[in-house]
């Protein structure tokens, strides 16, 4: 019967070694301890912050249940597009936009998991899927947000804050020339790297190990790397189209 | 002509599955209606009275037994949660609301397992190496993911598996609908979760309806410019999908725009000015909360002894 829906099924074949995802969601773990006892951790984000991160969840949580949900019965299951997808990106990405902070991405697939839970879910697997979400989808956007620095998706690119000694002195040395870029190139860009590193975790991570760890699904190698791949177009589609609708709610918002 | 008979009822019976959810959506429930399944009203009955722990321990209870018990455990709770929906406020119109929910979960999961289930997995759960046929597809609905032929044991597989959700769901939406997040927020943070990461869960709590009631504003104002209004009434639904759609974005300016004020609400009353709270109605565990405790501990014991008996997991689920 397992423990809440967790058959804990480690030998299941072609099954990712736990020692592996172990490590990895330990680096995971690691990376958000140290950085949180660089930062400050949630202590930095002020109260607007996690007010835009509460909106942001908010709305994938109503994509993912409901708008998105019907939207997706038009469109048979296949391995190239996503619509559930689709929709997290993009209100996550918005909330990368508006905080662009470190943490930002853990934090946000943090109450968007809890609240799936109290409006759907039941907590049913927990807490492997806090680990799974908050540890893949979350730290990689993280990930990209410490990379851009303050300027995520070109928000303070110079055509968007002209000449101003102070936005200048708070762009990272490295991501100079980056920064010459319009902000719309670099928002597309930036939008096409969350979305890339968003394809790996689902068919990697949740078909090669949580779908046996909880019930025993069936490990597809062949299925996991072509379902890798084969969505990778749409993602940067929709990366690019997130970053730049991103940095106009941005704009509209007066950042 | 034979080819072009099969061709039109295999696409009529894919947007049946696609198309009847949404209708339910858009025609019965409608916006107003998830807004109403989604937000906090003051009322008097018993789950207004429990504490918001105890419910979320029933929806875990209720989630577990409908994952290790047959089908039809999970339909007899499904029915006993649908109707406690009538104690609460505005109960008749929640009920309806939350029935027309349980309906469209059932056709979606139905129609989302029933096409795509291979044989194999059938004739396993079914101990039954004959299917019924009921519909074959043309050869190309392969490339979506079909199997060769609609039978009756992937329909009756796709509605048993949707009765481990439904009553999940409906369980769900009553914490929603009788705790304030405030009340939600002190039980959470009781658990150790710290108090910046449940004000962030309480705004999405209370966005949540929001986003319904304003996404239905904007598509209003859209068919008052004038959307749709040469249209025959029977495209309506899908010019309301189409501005429900191109409302999103606005939707979300408007939204985050107002996140200022919140932030300097909260800030005014001193938010996070000490890593501890105190609260003037402090949460207890009273009558109504022993009552469902022991609910929930007899209805552990019974599915205890409905395992022993045979009538756990019937049906292998491989979703």
């Amino acid at each position: 019967m397992g423990f809440n829906g967790i058959s804990g099924i480690l030998n299941s074949p072609g099954e990712i070694p736990w020692e592996i995802v172990v490590l990895f969601f330990g680096a995971g773990l690691i990376f958000a301890f140290l950085w949180g006892r660089k930062s400050g951790g949630l202590a930095k984000f002020t109260t607007l912050d996690l007010i835009y991160i509460g909106i942001g969840a908010a709305f994938a949580v109503v994509w993912e249940f409901y708008i998105g949900a019907f939207l997706g019965k038009f469109i048979p299951s296949n391995p190239f597009f996503g619509i559930g997808y689709t929709g997290r990106l993009i209100a996550l990405l918005i909330v990368a936009g508006l905080v662009r902070k470190v943490g930002v991405g853990m934090v946000a697939m943090f109450i968007f998991n809890l609240l799936s839970d109290l409006i759907s879910y039941g907590f049913s697997g927990e807490p492997m899927y806090f680990m799974y979400e908050m540890l893949t989808y979350g730290l990689m956007m993280d990930i990209v947000i410490a990379a851009a620095g303050p300027n995520l998706f070109g928000i303070k690119s110079p055509e968007r804050r002209r000449n101003t000694e102070k936005d200048r002195s708070a762009t990272p040395r490295g991501f100079e020339r980056i920064t010459k870029m319009p902000a719309e190139y670099l928002a597309a860009i930036e939008g096409i790297l969350i979305g890339i590193f968003w394809v790996v975790p689902e068919p990697l991570f949740y078909g090669g190990f949580i779908s046996p760890f909880l019930y025993g699904g069936v490990v597809d190698w062949g299925k996991i790397l072509f379902d890798m791949v084969a969505f990778i177009p749409s993602a940067i589609i929709i990366g690019a189209i997130g970053g730049l609708i991103t940095l106009r709610i941005v704009k509209a918002v007066g950042q | 002509m034979n080819w072009l008979i099969i061709n039109v009822v295999s696409w009529m019976l894919f947007f049946f599955g696609a198309a009847f959810p949404v209708l339910i959506l858009l025609k019965a429930i409608g916006l107003t209606g998830f807004m109403k399944v989604t937000r906090y009203e003051s009322y008097h009955t018993f789950y207004y009275r429990m504490n918001p722990s105890v419910k979320i321990i029933l929806g875990i209870m209720v989630m577990v037994v409908a994952s290790v018990t047959i089908w039809w455990i999970g339909a007899i709770m499904t029915v006993a949660i649908l109707s406690s929906y009538l104690t609460l406020k505005e109960g008749k119109r929640k009920f309806i609301t939350g029935m027309f929910l349980t309906i469209m979960t059932v056709i979606g999961t139905t129609w989302a397992f029933a096409p795509y289930t291979p044989y194999v997995i059938l004739q396993e759960a079914f101990h039954n190496s004959h299917l019924t046929t009921l519909w074959v597809w043309p050869s190309y609905f392969t490339v979506m993911g079909y199997q060769p032929a609609l039978t009756t044991q992937g329909l009756i597989y796709g509605f048993q598996i949707s009765m481990r959700f439904t009553a999940v769901s409906l369980m769900s939406l009553v914490l929603v609908m009788t705790s304030t997040p405030s009340q939600v927020l002190r039980s959470l943070n009781k658990v150790g979760i710290p108090t910046s990461l449940t004000f962030s869960l309480v705004v999405a709590m209370r966005t949540v309806p929001r986003i319904f009631e304003y996404i239905d504003t904007s598509v209003k104002i859209q068919f008052m410019k004038g959307l749709g209004s040469n249209a025959p009434s029977i495209m309506r639904p899908f010019y309301m999908l189409a501005g429900a759609f191109s409302g999103i974005v606005p939707v979300i300016v408007f939204l985050v725009r107002g996140a200022k004020d919140t932030a300097i609400s909260a800030d005014t009353r001193a938010f996070r000015a000490y890593s501890k709270r105190t609260y003037m109605h402090p949460m207890t565990i009273g009558k109504v909360d022993k009552m469902a405790l022991s609910a929930v501990i007899l209805i552990i014991l019974m599915t205890v002894i409905m395992v022993m008996m045979g009538f756990g997991k019937g049906i292998s689920y491989n979703g």
